[in-house]
């Protein structure tokens, strides 16, 4: 469709802005050509569009309306380059990645929490390994999962209180034999396992596991 | 244009002139106006008549002579409504594209391309268009070169027309 010296005047016509002669040989013109005369229709419409639908071009709901991760792709689109985008992201999911996979490894291990001498605890624990279930005869010795070097570990064990307690760098102690003799076959005892870091520092603490001595 | 050739392209004319007088007659008196299209019928046959006759001697081009026969029956039409109702019947001036299913068709699509727009071309429409400000008003109020209104509304319409074609 060729460009057409009369196609400048369709809108003025439309909008009844030409003079009377320019309007009078515009409409003369439309009816020789069909390009124009097809332009002419094609405007016509979108004209009356726009006057009968002014919201679609001054409300802000064509906008809001998209789902916001469109939205601000668009807008990331508008600023940068799929090369430039894609770099970002690279950069970022790094950034990321040091952020929450690399940096905490170089770190002290986080403080643990004991809020009583009770069971709850935040942080690492220890697993006990025995005894945990109920025993035929008094346990000779405690263990438990080791956690790692040059760690001491506090063994309590408790009746209705304190009954005893030691302290070892080895996941497992021997019972001594006056604390033996305290205990009382068909009670109930119960021990926790405290881990301390060479400088003092309660790095974990192991929940407080119950059992029951078999009565003889 | 010999009367014997006109004769076998009688269809071919009709075909091409109808909307084009429809166009102007419906610019001239309102979509709503039912007199429309017996106006345009009526035209059109005196087109067919006055080109059997001989009346259409090809002094000017067909489209001329169709425009002049469009226009003179026009102004006939609104001195004898003016003289049985007082006053000549105001078409309205921008009526909503309803008067035919294409036209409906069509306003819808440009309805979805518009929503699509980015905000400047948006703004830009609206001022030269719906408010009907000058070129040079919208590039006063929008801070920009007249010329590029001219861009942004062409390239606004660009648009538009992309989506008219799907």
């Amino acid at each position: 469709m060729s460009k057409c010296k009369f196609e400048n005047l369709i809108d003025g016509y439309l909008l009844n802005k030409l003079s009377e002669r320019d309007r009078e040989a515009f409409e003369e013109h439309y009816f020789n050509c069909s390009s124009c005369f097809q332009k002419l229709q094609e405007r016509d419409i979108i004209l009356r569009t726009i006057k009968n639908h002014p919201e679609l071009l001054t409300e802000e709901k064509a906008e809001a309306r998209k789902p916001l991760l469109v939205t601000l792709r668009k807008e990331l689109a508008a600023w940068f380059t799929p090369r430039q985008l894609a770099l970002a992201g690279i950069t970022a999911a790094l950034f990321l990645i040091i952020i929450f996979a690399l940096v905490p490894r170089n770190q002290a291990p986080g403080p643990n929490f004991s809020l009583t001498d009770e069971e709850t605890v935040r942080g690492s624990s220890i697993t006990l390994i025995s005894p945990v279930i109920d025993m035929n005869q008094i346990p000779s010795s405690f263990e438990w999962k080791k956690l790692g070097e040059n760690v001491e570990y506090q063994i309590s064990i408790f009746n209705h209180e304190l009954l005893w307690k030691g302290t070892t760098k080895e996941n497992r102690i021997v019972l001594p034999q006056e604390v033996k003799a305290k205990m009382i076959p068909g009670e109930k005892y119960s021990w926790q396992v405290k881990a301390f870091a060479p400088d003092g520092t309660l790095i974990a603490v192991s929940s407080r596991v119950q059992f029951k001595i078999a009565a003889q | 244009m010999k009367p014997k050739r006109i004769e076998e392209d009688i269809q071919e004319l009709t075909t091409r002139y109808r909307p084009i007088i429809s166009f102007r007659v419906r610019k001239a008196l309102g979509v709503q106006n039912t007199d429309c299209d017996d106006l345009v019928a009526e035209i059109l046959s005196q087109v067919l008549e006055k080109i059997k006759t001989g009346e259409f001697r090809g002094e000017s081009s067909l489209g001329t002579f169709v425009y002049t026969i469009t226009s003179r029956r026009i102004v006939d039409y609104i001195r004898e409504k003016t003289k049985v109702m007082k006053y000549a019947p105001e078409p309205l001036p921008y009526p909503d594209p309803q008067e035919t299913l294409e036209a409906k068709e069509m306003s819808e699509k440009v309805q979805k391309a518009l929503s699509r727009l980015k905000p400047r071309y948006r703004e830009v429409l609206y001022l030269y268009y719906y408010q009907e400000l000058s070129r040079d008003e919208v590039a006063q109020k929008l801070g920009v070169s007249s010329r590029k209104v001219s861009e942004l509304v062409n390239y606004a319409l660009k648009l538009i027309r992309k989506e008219l074609k799907v």
